[in-house]
């Protein structure tokens, strides 16, 4: 107890994390006709400087499970450690049990909501997918299941889109082709995105897989990008 | 024999490599009342000879929930078993809220079993004096029968039984064990049954009282048969008469 | 036998007048009474096989493994009390885990079993501990050398590197039979080959009695259990060779 004192007389207060510092913007993701989707930019952001661009945020847990990641990404580079650790303990065990995209949903719900709880939050919003399986975790250990998920700039601009387009139905290139438009408008409006991107599925029978990064093509001729706003009173901005 | 100057301490080998203490310990198994345990591919079952301490007294508990899918019989000390318990209810309810799915039982057991060793390669604590029966299905690797032993080591059976006179059960399911696969939940309760008779004190017998059963499986989850309950499946016993008084002929012999 | 009584035999913290620590003696008794383990460096792994003697028929294969994964590099055989060693596996999976989140590589061979040795030398220091009763074996591979490598750790915390190495009740045997191989010029098949043949060779005198062998091996830089297809058609292939072995030896008596 002694030491305790002499600690907290004589050290600073200990901080916590109270804002991110290198962060990835939007991840998406959806369920359609045979297995999950999941899609993000390959962009990490210092601030407002687009500083990494070849930051993948989506990865594989395990055979069958799918995480990506916005936020902070040194916080997501230490929540797969965590991920990594728990396979080898599962493939050392060699029992016969694994740790499916709900039970990974289930523990980052509890390792989000003890951290915040303690005032020291791993700032990521995680979305979650297995072959039957689409949840989000925030930061806060806030989680639920969706047909369609979006995480950060993606819940005001490709919610909307995701609502009106997506259906159970979709084929696995009806999916990807809605991603991509919804990746392309993030890119237009999102100044925390970039045109590189991933996409990644998990289905049943071909367990998770994630693309290379590759580029979506732009067209910046509409009026609202391509009429100037010098005209307007004031400093150009709205 | 220099036995004593080995024997007082957990930490202290024998000359000839033994633990004494431990295998004492053991012996406290032997001294509870018996347990069986059996499995077929869908289900486990468990069931134990409760001891009362008089007339006026309730019969002492013998098999415990631990979860929807797992339940323990014990052997030996009631109060290690019941912290033992208090423990696995424990761990099983922080692996539900950390992984949103039952514990594999498996993995319980082997902690367990860890717990268990762990109090034999210290001083400041005694070994715990019981024996347990782990009957428990996981969606993933089906029903499950375990044995842990005071000394840290644990077994899966097919079948098998502990404590007095638990060696007339184990002769019985020896001899049935390998029909024990197909059977149905039912049967296998009636095979616990007919197990536990040949393992009641003197000219005692296998009443409604004294008896206690517990199945988990496929599709079911842990339940406790007792009492009136238990009543049907001893009727059924005593309509089989004949098969019954030749498992306790076996005994006799024991 | 002379320490017995003298009262220097108590404690892992008494040294005797000739300077023995006999408790470590002891504890390595529990080890030379377990079932035969053998390890094999060769050409291209390296091969573990341990001899877990069975006290029941009614026992699921796979129940108390003496075979474990500690890491994806990484195995080891338990000889002795299983529950002691699975302490040993325990913890040499904490370090393994440990090194990895720390250094961002896989622990090499020779930092996880000094690390593990030293674990179990630590049970030999203390009056209120006791030295464990059963030996390590630890098959892994180096990935920044590309080399294997095996190590035994043993109750007294000593740790060494072999090419060949035996433990339990037939190490004598089995050291003099590992010698007359060809390490150097088997492919882990042969030499698991080897191994279970020299295992099943050392059980003459208790042959009847229920066994059953595990296996592990690092090779490919991985470890893994042997699976259970491959163990069972090299035991049946060592049984088979060594019945014909004896026939010749009576046909030579003749």
């Amino acid at each position: 107890m002694a030491s305790l004192h002499l600690n907290a007389a004589t050290t600073a207060p200990s901080q916590h994390t109270k804002y991110p510092i290198v962060t990835g913007t939007s991840v998406l993701g959806l369920r359609y006709d045979g297995g999950v989707m999941v899609a993000a930019d390959t962009l990490c952001s210092y601030g407002s400087m687009a500083k990494y661009k070849d930051a993948r945020r989506i990865r594989t847990v395990g055979p069958a499970t799918l995480l990506g990641a916005s936020g902070e990404y040194s916080d997501f580079q230490s929540i797969m450690d965590m991920l990594e650790g728990m396979e080898q303990q599962n493939d050392n065990f060699d029992d016969g049990h694994s740790t499916d995209a709900q039970q990974t949903h289930s523990y980052l719900r509890a390792v989000m909501y003890q951290r915040r709880s303690k005032m020291n939050p791993l700032w990521n919003d995680l979305v979650v997918a297995g072959p039957n399986f689409l949840g989000l975790v925030d930061k806060i250990g806030t989680t639920y299941t969706d047909n369609f998920i979006a995480t950060g700039f993606g819940s005001y601009l490709a919610i909307p889109i995701l609502r009106k387009k997506w259906r159970p139905t979709m084929s696995e290139g009806e999916a990807r082709g809605l991603l991509e438009d919804c990746l392309k408008v993030l890119f237009y409006r999102d100044c925390r995105a970039l045109n590189r991107i991933q996409i990644a599925k998990v289905t049943e029978e071909g367990g998770a897989v994630v693309s290379e990064p590759y580029e979506i093509e732009t067209d910046w001729s509409a009026a609202s990008f391509a009429t100037t706003k010098g005209g307007l009173e004031g400093d150009g901005g709205w | 024999m220099h036995r004593n100057m080995y024997d007082t301490d957990v930490t202290v080998w024998s000359p000839e490599g033994r633990l004494l203490q431990v295998e004492y310990a053991m012996e406290s198994v032997k001294q509870g009342s018996a347990c069986v345990g059996l499995r077929s591919s869908n289900y486990a079952v468990i069931g134990a000879l409760k001891r009362s301490v008089n007339e006026m007294a309730s019969h002492q508990k013998k098999i415990m929930e631990i979860d929807h899918h797992m339940g323990v019989a014990i052997a030996g000390l009631t109060a290690d078993a019941r912290s033992l318990a208090k423990w696995m209810r424990n761990e099983c309810l922080n692996h539900k809220y950390v992984y949103g799915q039952p514990m594999p039982s498996k993995r319980l057991c082997d902690d367990l079993a860890d717990k268990h060793q762990r109090t034999t390669q210290t001083y400041v604590r005694r070994p715990y004096g019981v024996g347990l029966l782990v009957a428990a299905y996981d969606e993933a690797t089906g029903p499950h029968l375990f044995q842990t032993c005071p000394s840290g080591n644990i077994y899966e059976y097919y079948a098998t039984a502990i404590g007095a006179r638990s060696q007339s059960a184990k002769t019985y399911l020896e001899k049935h064990y390998e029909t024990f696969p197909e059977s149905e939940k039912d049967d296998l309760i009636m095979h616990a049954l007919r197990s536990l008779t040949g393992c009641v004190q003197g000219d005692g017998e296998l009443t409604k009282e004294n008896g206690s059963i517990a199945i988990v499986g496929k599709d079911q989850k842990f339940i406790l048969i007792e009492n009136d309950d238990l009543t049907q499946y001893l009727d059924r016993l005593e309509v089989e008469g004949g098969a019954a008084e030749g498992g306790d002929g076996d005994a006799m012999q024991e | 036998m002379a320490s017995s009584g003298s009262g220097y035999d108590l404690s892992p913290t008494t040294f005797s007048p000739d300077g023995r620590i006999f408790q470590v003696e002891y504890a390595s008794k529990a080890v030379a009474s377990s079932g035969t383990s053998v390890g094999l460096k060769v050409k291209d792994g390296v091969v573990l096989v341990t001899e877990k003697i069975l006290t029941s028929k009614m026992l699921v294969p796979g129940s108390s493994r003496r075979v474990h994964g500690l890491d994806r590099h990484a195995g080891c055989s338990i000889t002795g009390l299983i529950s002691d060693g699975r302490q040993l596996v325990n913890r040499g999976r904490e370090e393994a885990s440990n090194y990895v989140d720390t250094y961002g590589i896989r622990s090499p061979p020779v930092v996880l079993c000094e690390r593990l040795s030293s674990f179990a030398h630590y049970f030999t220091l203390h009056g209120a501990l006791r030295p464990f009763g059963a030996t390590a074996m630890v098959a892994a591979y180096d990935e920044d050398e590309k080399d294997y490598s095996l190590h035994m750790i043993e109750p007294s915390g000593q740790a060494y590197k072999y090419y060949g190495c035996a433990a339990g009740k037939g190490r004598q045997g089995a050291k003099t039979e590992i010698e007359k191989l060809d390490l150097q010029a088997l492919s882990c098949e042969e030499g698991l080959a080897a191994a279970v043949k020299v295992v099943l060779q050392m059980r003459d005198d208790n042959k009847d009695k229920p066994m059953e062998l595990e296996a592990g091996w690092c090779r490919d830089g991985k470890y893994s259990k042997v699976p259970d297809g491959v163990l069972k058609d090299a035991e049946k292939k060592g049984r088979e060779e060594l019945e014909e072995e004896e026939d010749m030896d009576e046909d030579e008596d003749e």
